[in-house]
């Protein structure tokens, strides 16, 4: 203890003074504060070149959706947060809910799909990812699988990875066929993809795409960003992963692919609303867009973005599914306990 | 030697006051969560969980509970008896290095693991599927056994250390074998080291969140945050974080009992320690893989896979940040929670009911997963802000400043009053050893209050309160869920930065930050270390 004491007094000490202590209120240096539920390279090179632009510094809060709101709700009228920002429909919803957001008027915005921007103008989506079905190339045939609907074939039983219901991507992509079909038809498709699991979910949707490559299942359902980092792997076992199988983007012919969003809106409580402002918009910058496609493989929600992917080229074009986002967040709850009836682990 | 009259005569009144307000400010977060728990109105949604997925959370919780605890005290005892009781080739290494694997976040090791043995994986296919897939509630209680085992190590260790020879001799000269003599006489009496140890591992394997989840191990705690996140229930994932703590009240409870058995059964007045069971040729080399076999599961094969990862990865992360603030708020957390630790045990030695009841409230906080415990520590800072808000009004025109919430402060709060059990276990058994007849012998010589203290107590309890120090050292660097909800702004620290890319299957990514928190782990367990085996010298020449 005695040489314990010094040792971390020192270190305390060192790091104490480097405590960052971000204000909005001193207006000399002007800085938005980001409360983000994403943590990709992608963003941090957004944010490096935000204020190189602007000269608006970027402090950033990163953690889960639910907690951020949380820490937004209790600090109220108090709160620092300039901009509220997740990766799904369901978070935004709640934050909706919550009475988070400010209303804005996002007219300006050209090019961006009518359901990317939430009509009362609480947010605005930046990038989309879709939820898309990967089949093994060696014992599923093209053509064998179109719709989500096709795997509550009994044909498919114990041949099917999926992850755990507790994944917010496969509550939304219930959530949606809630809102399309109603909640008995949902129920009777989560009960059929429970039925025809190869395993237990484990895992992450990687791990989806690698139980095909090591035959273990043969579909696998996943969010299409997922196969494109792998098939654009610098490790050759990933690429091989992703060599293995081949992605349906589903129900193209009726209702469309289920796609959910990454989006922004501007605080209720925001110290800094003008630079919140600005900051959103350069998340739909063109210059953004393409870090999106290119770091993380998502979808630009821009229209005529320029970028260069191979992978995500082509994956496109594709008929994504014009749900009112809100309709994801309103029936999330609903979704989750169809997946606690059906027994989807 | 155990009645009521001489255990008062050891009671510090005087103490007591500032260990109870210690112990309820490490509480108050549980309580605030109950309160929270309690005042809103009915929902139908626990209703539904009764009638779905709460059985399958229940039995899934108890079985990865028995198996962390089954699997972390088979290895935890044995290692600590052999590094307590044998002489072999590197024992004096292993001592301290038997320790790392707690630096090893569990959901770090989990992905590690899952990664090695899933289909596909190369033990997979090296063994031609014969290797089983480290996954659901066996994968899950083997992670927590081979990250946690250190907790019943390092109290079993210290346990065994302080027998007196004089038992399991006389053991041996009835006729008991080694083992028996171990099984019968050595094992019962370090009984109540290994329950705390015990207890500590059932509540952390209780309240994890990412090693179960992602190796599909349905606890109560998956349930918790699934009320949370999926239907968005703050209040019913508060209820149900009162089951963790009605079961940590079980565990402990058990735990106590033990202790008190101990209480009457293990008092010896004259200590002699026992001399090293000399271990050499093959039966050194055994116990040497023994204690190795442990390490390369729990520590050395991930960090390799890690490792691996990591060179095959596109992108380095930057760690050094986020490594000053890991130390920083380790460090701190550290100090204060040995202090509390250390008070709370003086405080819990009077035998006050309330001195006993609040460090019991305060030990609750280790059944909680941490993003609760966050969310207690939100309602308690935010109310006081918001009652500050009027006075402030008055005075500035505006709402009070967000200077409580939006701090390092409290994050500290909240690590305390999650590994405040941490602290206060080791620090309660250490302090345990400080029997009332010593108390009285050394009265009768003389020595009263800080003479008392410093002279007797202080040695006696000075490696108990240093590895309660560690604990809660080493389980701050590795704390996430309160982490990530109470961070000021731009703040990473290296569990974070681990588990960003972790949690996006970023494997090489995440292997430098879990390096990290193991290197930085092994800075101040070295320096335990080394003063723990001065204090075993200086006890030898003390007999």
């Amino acid at each position: 203890m005695r040489f314990l004491i010094p040792a971390l007094a020192a270190a305390t000490a060192l790091t104490a003074c480097s405590q960052p202590a971000p204000s909005s209120e001193e207006a000399e240096a002007r800085s938005v504060n980001l409360y983000t539920a994403r943590h990709y390279s992608s963003d941090e090179a957004v944010y490096a070149d935000f204020t190189a632009a602007t000269g608006i510094e970027v402090n950033v809060l990163q953690a889960s959706g639910d907690q951020l709101i949380e820490r937004v709700r209790v600090d109220g009228e108090r709160s620092p947060a300039d901009i509220i920002l997740t990766v799904d429909a369901a978070r935004l919803h709640r934050a909706e809910e919550a009475g988070l957001f400010a209303v804005s008027d996002f007219s300006n915005i050209e090019g961006i799909a009518p359901n990317m921007v939430d009509p009362d103008g609480h947010w605005i989506a930046f990038a989309s990812r879709a939820r898309v079905i990967a089949y093994s190339n060696d014992r599923v045939e093209a053509g064998e699988i179109t719709s989500y609907a096709d795997l509550a074939d009994p044909r498919w039983e114990g041949r099917i990875c999926v992850r755990s219901s507790g994944n917010v991507y496969n509550q939304s992509l219930l959530a949606g066929m809630i809102a399309h079909e109603g909640e008995e038809a949902a129920e009777a498709w989560a009960a059929a993809i429970a039925a025809n699991l190869a395993r237990a979910p484990q895992g992450g949707d990687r791990d989806q795409l690698r139980g095909i490559a090591a035959g273990e299942c043969d579909v696998a359902i996943t969010n299409h960003y997922y196969y494109a980092m792998m098939a654009r792997s610098s490790d050759e076992a990933d690429r091989a992963v992703a060599a293995a199988s081949t992605l349906v983007f589903p129900n193209q012919d009726t209702t469309g692919t289920h796609v959910n969003i990454s989006g922004a809106g501007i605080a209720a409580n925001a110290p800094n609303a003008e630079e919140a402002r600005i900051f959103i918009e350069y998340l739909l910058s063109a210059d953004s867009q393409r870090k999106f496609v290119e770091m993380t493989n998502e979808f630009p929600v821009i229209a005529d973005s320029q970028w260069d992917n191979d992978v995500i080229a082509g994956m496109l074009p594709f008929t994504a599914d014009d749900i009112a986002i809100d309709a994801l967040g309103e029936n999330n709850a609903a979704a989750q306990r169809v997946f606690d009836r059906v027994d989807w682990p | 030697m155990s009645s009521g009259r001489s255990v008062k005569a050891t009671a510090r009144p005087a103490l007591t006051p500032f260990a109870v307000l210690a112990a309820l400010v490490c509480a108050a977060p549980i309580l605030a969560i109950a309160w929270i728990a309690l005042s809103g109105g009915a929902s139908d949604y626990l209703v539904h969980l009764a009638e779905t997925r709460l059985p399958v959370y229940l039995l899934t919780s108890a079985q990865v509970g028995l198996i962390a605890a089954a699997g972390a005290g088979a290895i935890g005892t044995g290692l600590g008896w052999l590094i307590a009781r044998c002489q072999f080739p590197g024992r004096n290494i292993l001592s301290w290095v038997l320790v790392l694997p707690l630096a090893m976040p569990a959901y770090v090791a989990a992905y590690a693991w899952l990664d090695l043995s899933q289909a596909g994986g190369p033990l997979d296919v090296a063994t031609a599927g014969l290797f089983p897939t480290i996954r659901g509630a066996w994968g899950a209680g083997l992670m927590f056994a081979l990250v946690l085992y250190p907790y019943v190590y390092l109290l079993a260790r210290d346990a065994f250390a302080a027998q007196s020879a004089d038992a399991v001799q006389a053991a041996r000269t009835l006729g008991a074998s080694p083992f028996e003599a171990f099984r019968r006489v050595a094992l019962p009496m370090a009984r109540p080291a290994i329950a705390a140890g015990l207890a500590l591992v059932i509540m952390e394997s209780l309240a994890d969140y990412g090693t179960v989840s992602h190796l599909g191990a349905p606890t109560l705690s998956i349930g918790l945050i699934r009320a949370w996140s999926g239907a968005g229930s703050l209040l019913d994932a508060a209820r149900l974080s009162l089951v963790l703590v009605l079961v940590a009240l079980f565990v402990f409870s058990l735990e106590r009992a033990q202790r008190q058995r101990a209480r009457t059964s293990a008092a010896s007045g004259r200590h002699r320690p026992a001399s090293r069971l000399q271990l050499t040729g093959r039966t050194g080399i055994g116990a040497l893989s023994l204690c190795l076999l442990p390490l390369l599961l729990g520590l050395i094969i991930p960090l390799a896979r890690l490792g691996w990862r990591a060179l095959h990865a596109a992108y380095t992360p930057d760690v050094l940040e986020a490594a000053a603030n890991s130390l920083f708020l380790a460090g701190t957390s550290a100090l204060i929670a040995a202090g509390l630790g250390l008070l709370t045990a003086y405080a819990l030695r009077t035998r006050g009911r309330i001195a006993t009841g609040a460090a019991r409230l305060a030990g609750l906080g280790y059944a909680v997963p941490g993003a609760v415990a966050a969310v207690g520590v939100l309602a308690i800072l935010s109310g006081i802000q918001g009652w500050l808000d009027p006075l402030w009004r008055g005075m500035t025109g505006e709402v009070f400043p967000i200077l409580l919430t939006g701090g390092a402060g409290a994050l500290i709060f909240a690590y305390l009053s999650r590994f405040a059990a941490a602290a206060i276990g080791p620090a309660e058994t250490a302090l345990g050893r400080v029997t009332p007849t010593l108390d009285g012998a050394a009265r009768t010589l003389g020595a009263t209050g800080w003479t008392l203290l410093r002279r007797v107590h202080w040695p006696l309890i000075a490696s108990g309160v240093a590895a309660a120090g560690l604990l809660v050292f080493v389980e701050v660097l590795k704390e996430l869920p309160a982490t990530m909800i109470l961070r000021p702004f731009n703040f990473d620290t290296l569990a974070v930065t681990a588990h960003n890319f972790a949690s996006d299957e970023r494997l090489g990514e995440a292997a430098l930050p879990s390096l990290a928190i193991t290197l930085i782990a092994l800075l101040p367990m070295a320096v335990v270390a080394r003063y723990l085996s001065r204090d075993a010298k200086s006890g030898e020449l003390d007999d």
